[in-house]
This record gives structure tokens, C-alpha cells and sequence, in this order.
């Protein structure tokens, strides 16, 4: 461990030297980035901006599958090709900058006109940070919330969203009609970073963290949820179901309330034969403390790069054409400080109010180079817990005794 | 230099250069990613040192590790029975199909042909579109059996710990009957005609012919099958994240997926290469029995 | 094995098998009509209510498929055509003889497929760079992939050598031919039929090939079909049906030709291979 640092100080403090000498006529950037495969993406569209207004900069941009991009990140940084930016979802970040691998930006950040720190929400500027340095910048950001059936509400004589998780239960068992073949409730619990992304909230919810799964609160919610499950009031499938695929039974009219993030609303606004509306996250308790997934990617200079300076100013370029995150592309920017246009559809724009607000809510997931692990035994306490093989409590006490491990190391 | 020559036309020379060409071919591109794999093993691995051959030393550690991990014995049970459980059904299945479309009837080549359809269709989609079908809810599959009567309420493949390996076990069937069912046709068809019809005339029955004349027959063939079927049932990859994704908690992992997950998803390389060196000497043992085994084949 | 039943009897039953294993397929074109959110409505519809047939053409343009394919031909072949070239003599000699160097060679051919693709990814990746292959991506594929392929190749190939009886070749040799001779005239042409029908296996196996093209061919232009599907996989939202219309376009032409060539080849079969 030392060793390596210590070798990549040395090759840092080599690669500085040389970077010092007179910067050659023409540089030439690699930006990797999962955006512009199937339509214009940010990093491809603003990477391309960028290239035709700087006479002296190249910029190659290449696209990457997103569940390819730490390894083919990692396959590069071996064999020498790694890339000058590249976009992460924020989770995998601390991979790289924990170790290293990607480049400080504080005091560029700092001394620049451009970037405004305190702009952005907590929560995603703490999944580019590490050890109080930061390392990236937030490229995009999403949440989740609880989309209702409004039509569905209505006929159960239901009035608001639920506003804790013994509600939704209660909300859910109104609302389940087998012979309509309706669920009250659907959400994911999959076994993979999707399980961990909407439970996580809860364990947060309930004072703990990624290092703390074990706590009395979220024990309570899994055995929630496994009534829901139990019940018929939620599908058993919802330990095999993504995201999408779940909240694509929401909009056939197959369940009353589903959770997932804002990435639905366009398809929702479709294909939802019904009014429909979205809630902030059900808390523990009421007026408890509230909490969400947060999603999304962050930008990062990798510290190997030859190109520092000019590294940089194409960050900034994306940084400074933040403002068209959300017209252009579809995707929330993760500042507090751009209002986002109204777009004219009434759903969806009532929708976006409500994300909105939940970002401020929303938290990292970690940051810890290993967090990968981390949400491996998460979720596979979540789901031991919700097939009723143990207890809650004992499942999370399982994960917390491999999570202990991870973080004592 | 005219002896080397001759060799090579003609005796032993030749031979040599048909197995040599393959065999240094396939050293080069399969063996030392194998061997680098074994040595990852015994390695301790981050990302600096992907590429690198030379590694700190761990020993056994690796090994350890992963025997310790709470998934172990279940994922070595999981996959004991997707193992067995998919040979059997495709074996079966696909002799059965096989016997069938080796009888004559109009038709009988072109319809055959279709049962291929499951190797063309890209491994993304057939493990999406068997995911939709084993659905609890708005899965296919629950719809035919409970139409049928074979069931009355829909049984959750892919969530119920008890049926996950199941779910994928249907899948993979499907996936695998059209290999072996080709395959065991080809070598039917090699079997002369005029040894049945002597049988016949002898008074053996259709039993008597199948066990005597057919099976005999189709040693190596079987063989083959059998042992290319476990390897790429041990190999199966698509229809996992496609399916359960190991899940409910690891009640359908296997060996194959683990190892994956712990190298492409946890980041744990020498863990990952750890489990796929375990499966390899599975494989091993089967592999040597095969070889044995084929020095009973019938020639020609 | 020749009763015979009324053979359209047989027809309809084969009909029918064909009809249940279809199933899937038939889901696939079926999802491809459907709106992104029908796939999940239960009850399942098994027509589409809304059908989009526009969606193929939409498919088609977004995703320079012709490129694609074209890619995966250019690969599918390379890889059939090393395999046959590489793997016929190796399964021939390791299906005439029977000592212990055989065994050893047939286990080593064996083992050295066990690995799966995911695994032998980075080392295969590491080694294109360091000999410079990596400017060549599809090339480097086509060897990856066929030392994938080969030793499946070897051991059914050398299966069917098994059934090509010694006597006629050792006939031939009596009458003055070579080793070479004896091989290319007299076993290869009768143990044909097997190794079209492998080759032809390798070809579709090839053509999907999707772990090392995705690792290894990082420009567009050079990237096969298979890897293109894997576009429409997003971090949150998959385009479902346009994956199904893609693998529609994909599958149907190669399933009709395959069923067309296999008619030709299951009648030499038929025909016996001992003429």
C-alpha cells in the first residue's frame, strides 16, 4: 500500500516536471463517458463544443457502456491508456480517488471563476471528495421518490401520499385489488447496486450509514416490507425487479405507488393511462429525518494525465454549460442554484419540484473504495430478510460483521 | 532435410504439425491467460498492478477467503445442481428430440433447423425476454401452466429462494437442448441404416435396438456432447444478471457468476480469478474422465 | 428406428415441439411491437395492443446496423475460418490414434476452453497492447475468439473423424498415397458433413460474440452487432422493445439461412456419409 503511493508520488512529481516544459502546439484530450451512444449526451455534445472553440485543443471522445466503465477505466490505467476525464457513477468514484488515481482539484477549484463549490448539493459533492480533498465534480444528479396512482387513491378514498413507511404499509393494503390484478406497492429490492440504492436511504433514515447497517430503525422497515411482501401487498417479484421494469407495472396500472427517480417521468408522462404524482420519501417516522438515493455521475481529471491545465479547462467548459443540463438533456443538474424551465407538461413539472427538494436530502453512498463490497452485503441482508430466512435484525447483523471487516482493514 | 520432409508428408511429421499448429495457437491465447489467472490467485492484486505478472505473494490466503465467505457452500451447491440440473433436462430433451427428427417425415430437416434459433439470439436478449417469461406476475410462463391446470397460483421463478436456480435452470435448458439436440443428430445419422434393419429382422425390438445398436454407436459423440455440455454450463453467463443476478441472497449463484461479481462488480480481482481456478479443477476431473473414457470409442 | 407412423402425424407433432421451443422468438418479435410499459402489464398480452411497427426502421437508422453487421460477418468469419483451417488437422490426428499423447493433447485441447471469456479478457487485453494488436482490434478478436472456439471445434470434429472408418484410408495409403494425400482425398471429404455443420456452429457462435469485441474494438465503426445492442442499455432505463426490434433484425435473416443451408447438409447426412 505505502509502496504504491509512494511510486505514484514519484511518477505524479515526474509527470509534473514534464508538464512544465512549454506546452506543445496541439493537446489532445480523451474524455470516456457512457453519454452520446444512442442521442446527443452531455460529455459528448459539450466535449465537442469545447473541441471547435480552442484552436489548441483536441478532444477524443469516446463512449463507454456505463456497467463497463471502472473496468475498462481500469484495464487502461494498466496498460498505460487511461484517459485525461472521465465520468463515474458517483459511488465507483472513491475507487479512484482514494487511491490516487484521480487527480486533486481543490485549489484549481478554488482559485477558478467559474466553479462555485457551496453551489452544489451536499450530497453529491461528498461522493467527490476524500479526506477533505476534492477530487471530481458532480456531473449530473438523481434521487428517488414515491410515484402514486392518483386515480387509484381516489377510489380508496385516499387523499395524500404516505408520509412514513407504516403508512405506505397501511395505504398499501387499502389499495391492493387481486382481482384487478393491482399490487399497492411495487419498488426494487434486486439483488445488486439497485437493492442497495433504495435501502440505503432507509438505513440513513434511521442514523446509520455505510458503516452502520444494524440500526433498530431500518431492521423495523425491512420487517415493513417484508409484510408488504407477504401480504400480496407489494409482488414477491420485487427481489428480481430493476427500477424500470418495476415502475413499468406502475404505469400499465399494475400497482398503486411505486418508487424509483425522475429517469421514469418522460416514459410515465407516455405511456400512464391515469393522473399520477410524486411524494418526497416516506420517512421512519413522522417528521423524522428524511433521506434519499442519490444517483448520478461525477467528472474527474485522472491524476496521470499529461494535460492538467487544459484537463481542467474543459472541466470548467462543462461546469459553465451546467444550465443546460436539464433543457437539453433531460438530466438534474447537482446545484442548488439553477432553476430548471418549466417545461409545460403539468406532471412533469410538479414532478421535478418535488426531486428538486428531495436533493436536498439525498446522500452519498459511502464514499469508500470499497463500497462495491459494501452494497454486497447490504442487499444480501436485504434479501435474506425480506425471503424470511432471518430475522431483520439478524440479517443486517450479518452484513454489519462483514462490513466491520471491510472498514477495519 | 529430404527425411524432414518425407516426415512431414508422410509419417510422423505430419501429424505433428496438424496438432502443433493448434496446440501453440491455442497456448499462446488461452494458456497464459490461464496462467495468469492461476498466478492471480496466489496474488495480492489492485488496480495498479492489473497488468503486471509479478504481484505480491499471498499464498493460500486467497483460497481461504473465499472458502470463508458466507456465500461459499451455497454457491458450490448452487452449482452442483445448475449443473446436473441442465445437463440432465438438455441431454434428455435433446436426445429425445433428436430420436424424434431422426425419423422420416416431410419437413422433418427444415423444422429441425429452427430449434437453432436459441444459438443466433444474442445472449442479452434471450436472458431479458426468459426473465419477462418467468415473471411472477406478468410471466408467460405462469400464464400456460396455469391455463393448463398444472398450477393454480403463479409461482414467484425468479424471487422464491427455492425455485431462483430453477428459473434459470428452464432457461438454460432451452438455451442448451438445440446444441446437444444437433449434435446427437449428427451422430445418429452416421449410424448405417442396414445394422437397424438386420436388428429388426432378427426380432430385437425398438428398446433392444436403442440400447444395443444406438448407444454403442454413439459413444463418442455422447461423449463429446457430455463434456463440451459441462463446460459450457459451467461457463453460462448471460441468463444471470439477465434472470436473478444471484439473487434472492446468493440462493442463484454460481460459480461462474460469482467469480465474475467478485472481479467486475466488487473489484476483487484475485478473489474473482480465485473462484474461477476452483471451477477449473472441477472441470479437471471431469475432463480426465472424458479422456479415459474415450479410449472405449468404437472407430469407424 | 423406422416405424412408420403416419408421417404427417410425425409433421404435426414436430410442429407443435417446433412451436413451444419457438416460444421465445416469437416473444421477442411480439415485445418488439409493444409500448415500453406493456411488457410488464399483467395480465401479459400476447398481442401487442398498440403494435409500432414503425420502430424497425427507427432501429435500423439509429444504429448504422449495416455497419454492424457487417463487423460481426468480418469477425464471424475470421474466426470459422482460423478454426477450420487450425482445428481439422489437430481433431483428425487426435481421432487416429490412441496412446497417451493423444490423451495428453485431447485434455490439454479441453482444459484450455474452460475459462470463461469475462476472465481472460484482461490478460488477452494486456498482451494485444504490449505486441501493438490493438491497432488491429477486429483482428485481435478474430484470435481471441477462436482460440474460444477451437477446442469445441476440435473435439466434435474429431467425433466425426471417429466415424470415418480406418480401412479406407489405410486402402488408400496401400495404393501409393501420401499421409497428405490420403487425408485430403479420402478422410476429409467424407467426414464433410460434420465439419460444416461445426463450422457452422463456430459461425453462429462467432457472430455473437460480444465479451472481447466490447473490451477490445473501441471504435464504433469496427464494432459488431452484438456490442451495439448492448447501447441501448442505459444506467437507469432500457429501450426494451428497441433491443427486441434490433435482435429481430439481427436474428431473422441468419435463422432463414441457416434453416436453408441445414436442409442441404442434413440431406447429405441422410444419404449416409460412407457412399
Amino acid at each position: 500500500m505505502q509502496l504504491s503511493r509512494l511510486g505514484l508520488l514519484a511518477g505524479l512529481a515526474a509527470g509534473a516536471l514534464i508538464a512544465a516544459t512549454p506546452a506543445q502546439a496541439q493537446v489532445t484530450l480523451k474524455v470516456w463517458s457512457i453519454d452520446g451512444n444512442d442521442r446527443p449526451g452531455i460529455a459528448d455534445t459539450f466535449s465537442k463544443e469545447f473541441d471547435d472553440a480552442n484552436e489548441d485543443i483536441v478532444v477524443e471522445y469516446r463512449y463507454i457502456p456505463f456497467d463497463e466503465l471502472v473496468n475498462e477505466t481500469l484495464r487502461a490505467f494498466a496498460t498505460g491508456n487511461a484517459p485525461d476525464i472521465v465520468s463515474f457513477d458517483n459511488p465507483d468514484f472513491a475507487l479512484f480517488s482514494s487511491r490516487g488515481a484521480m487527480l486533486d482539484i481543490t485549489d484549481r477549484v478554488e482559485a477558478s471563476d467559474i466553479i462555485n463549490v457551496d453551489a452544489y448539493f451536499e450530497g453529491p459533492l461528498n461522493s467527490v471528495k476524500w479526506e477533505g480533498r476534492l477530487y471530481g465534480l458532480p456531473k449530473y444528479t438523481d434521487t428517488i421518490g414515491i410515484f402514486y396512482n392518483k386515480d387509484l387513491f381516489a377510489k380508496a378514498g385516499l387523499s395524500k401520499p404516505p408520509a412514513t413507511w407504516a403508512e405506505v404499509v397501511e395505504y398499501a393494503e387499502k389499495l391492493t385489488d387481486p382481482a384487478s390484478a393491482v399490487y399497492g406497492i411495487t419498488f426494487s429490492a434486486r439483488a445488486g447496486e439497485e437493492g442497495t440504492f433504495q435501502f440505503l436511504p432507509i438505513i440513513q433514515m434511521s442514523g446509520g450509514n455505510a458503516d452502520k447497517v444494524n440500526t433498530e430503525g431500518a431492521a423495523e422497515v425491512l420487517e415493513l416490507w417484508k409484510q408488504l411482501i407477504d401480504n400480496g401487498w407489494a409482488s414477491r417479484d420485487v427481489l428480481s425487479l430493476g427500477q424500470w421494469d418495476s415502475t413499468g407495472a406502475f404505469n400499465s396500472g399494475n400497482a398503486a405507488m411505486a418508487i424509483s427517480g425522475p429517469w421514469e417521468i418522460d416514459r410515465m408522462v407516455e405511456d400512464a393511462q391515469f393522473d399520477w404524482g410524486v411524494a418526497l420519501l416516506p420517512t421512519i417516522t413522522e417528521g423524522g429525518e428524511r433521506s434519499s438515493a442519490l444517483g448520478g455521475f461525477n467528472w474527474g481529471i485522472m491524476a496521470n494525465t499529461r494535460h492538467p491545465d487544459e484537463a481542467f479547462r474543459l472541466l470548467e467548459y462543462y461546469v459553465s454549460q451546467e444550465d443546460r443540463l436539464f433543457p437539453e438533456f433531460g438530466n438534474l443538474p447537482a446545484r442548488g442554484d439553477i432553476e430548471l424551465p418549466v417545461t409545460g407538461i403539468e406532471k412533469k413539472d410538479a414532478a421535478l419540484k418535488v426531486f428538486q427538494e428531495q436533493l436536498q436530502y439525498a446522500q452519498p453512498r459511502g464514499p469508500h473504495p470499497e463500497w462495491q463490497k459494501i452494497s454486497k452485503a447490504i442487499y444480501d441482508a436485504e434479501q435474506q430478510a425480506l425471503t424470511g430466512q432471518m430475522s431483520a435484525m439478524d440479517a443486517l447483523n450479518q452484513a454489519q460483521a462483514t462490513i466491520d471487516t471491510i472498514f477495519n482493514k | 532435410m529430404s527425411r524432414l520432409f518425407n516426415s512431414l508428408r508422410d509419417g510422423i511429421g505430419f501429424d505433428i504439425v496438424l496438432v502443433g499448429a493448434a496446440l501453440v495457437f491455442l497456448l499462446a491465447l488461452a494458456g497464459a491467460p490461464l496462467v495468469y489467472n492461476v498466478l492471480m490467485s496466489f496474488q495480492q492484486v489492485d488496480m495498479f498492478t492489473l497488468g503486471a505478472l509479478v504481484r505480491p505473494f499471498v499464498g493460500f490466503e486467497n483460497y481461504v477467503a473465499v472458502v470463508q465467505m458466507p456465500e461459499f457452500w451455497l454457491v458450490t451447491r448452487n452449482t452442483l445442481i445448475f449443473v446436473f440440473g441442465s445437463m440432465a433436462g438438455q441431454f434428455i430433451l435433446g436426445f429425445s428430440l433428436a430420436l424424434f427428427f431422426a425419423q422420416r417425415f416431410p419437413g422433418a430437416a427444415t423444422i429441425r433447423g429452427l430449434f437453432l434459433v436459441s444459438w443466433v439470439m444474442p445472449g442479452l436478449v434471450v436472458g431479458a425476454i426468459w426473465s419477462w417469461m418467468l415473471a411472477g406476475d406478468f410471466g408467460a410462463l405462469n400464464v400456460i401452466l396455469r391455463g393448463l391446470g398444472i398450477i393454480q397460483s403463479n409461482i414467484f421463478w425468479k424471487s422464491d429462494p427455492a425455485f431462483s436456480i430453477w428459473a434459470v435452470i428452464i432457461a438454460n435448458i432451452w438455451l442448451g437442448l438445440a446444441f446437444n439436440m444437433l449434435l446427437l443428430s449428427v451422430g445418429l445419422a452416421a449410424i448405417p441404416r442396414d445394422l437397424y434393419e438386420a436388428a429388426e429382422l432378427d426380432g430385437a425390438n425398438a428398446f433392444q435396438r436403442f440400447w444395443t445398436i444406438t448407444l454403442p454407436m454413439m459413444r463418442p459423440t455422447i461423449g463429446a456432447v457430455l463434456s463440451l455440455g459441462l463446460i459450457g454450463t459451467l461457463q453460462q453467463f448471460d441468463l444471470f444478471p439477465a434472470i436473478t443476478e444471484g439473487g434472492p441472497a446468493n440462493t442463484s449463484n454460481v460459480a461462474g457468476f460469482w467469480s465474475w461479481q467478485l472481479s467486475f462488480q466488487l473489484y476483487d480481482f484475485a478473489k474473482g480469478a480465485t473462484v474461477s481456478v476452483m471451477m477449473f479443477l472441477l472441470v479437471l476431473f471431469a475432463s480426465i474422465i472424458y479422456v479415459r473414457s474415450t479410449r472405449h470409442e468404437v472407430r469407424g | 428406428m423406422t416405424r412408420i407412423y403416419t408421417p404427417w402425424f410425425l409433421l404435426a407433432a414436430a410442429l407443435i415441439l417446433a412451436a413451444i421451443y419457438l416460444f421465445p422468438l416469437y416473444w421477442m418479435y411480439v415485445t418488439s411491437l409493444k409500448s415500453s410499459s406493456e411488457i410488464f402489464a399483467n395480465p401479459p398480452t400476447f398481442w401487442p395492443r398498440d403494435p409500432d411497427p414503425g420502430i424497425y426502421a427507427q432501429v435500423w437508422h439509429r444504429r448504422t446496423m449495416p455497419t454492424f453487421l457487417w463487423n460481426s460477418l468480418v469477425i464471424a468469419s475470421g474466426v470459422t475460418a482460423v478454426t477450420i483451417v487450425l482445428g481439422t488437422g489437430c481433431a483428425y490426428v487426435l481421432a487416429r490414434y490412441r496412446n497417451v499423447w493423444i490423451d495428453i493433447g485431447l485434455f490439454v485441447v479441453l482444459m484450455l476452453q474452460v475459462l470463461p471469456a469475462s476472465v481472460m479478457v484482461t490478460p488477452l487485453f494486456v498482451g494485444f497492447n504490449q505486441v501493438g494488436l490493438l491497432g488491429y482490434p477486429r483482428t485481435a478478436v478474430v484470435l481471441a475468439a477462436a482460440a474460444k472456439a477451437m477446442p469445441f471445434f476440435v473435439v466434435l470434429v474429431r467425433a466425426t473423424f471417429m466415424s470415418v472408418p480406418r480401412e479406407l484410408e489405410e486402402a488408400a495409403l496401400v495404393d501409393g498415397n501420401s499421409r497428405v494425400g490420403a487425408f485430403f482425398t479420402i478422410v476429409l471429404p467424407l467426414a464433410r458433413n460434420g465439419i460444416l455443420v461445426c463450422a457452422i456452429l463456430t459461425f453462429m457462435t462467432a457472430f455473437g460474440e460480444y465479451i472481447y469485441s466490447k473490451s477490445i474494438i473501441q471504435s464504433p465503426s469496427l464494432q459488431p452487432a452484438s456490442v451495439g445492442l448492448s447501447g441501448f442499455l442505459g444506467p437507469n432505463s432500457t429501450d426494451w422493445s428497441s433491443i427486441m426490434a434490433y435482435s429481430a433484425i439481427y436474428v431473422t435473416p441468419i435463422l432463414a439461412i441457416f434453416v436453408l443451408l441445414q436442409r442441404r447438409i442434413v440431406s447429405g447426412l441422410t444419404s449416409g456419409a460412407l457412399k
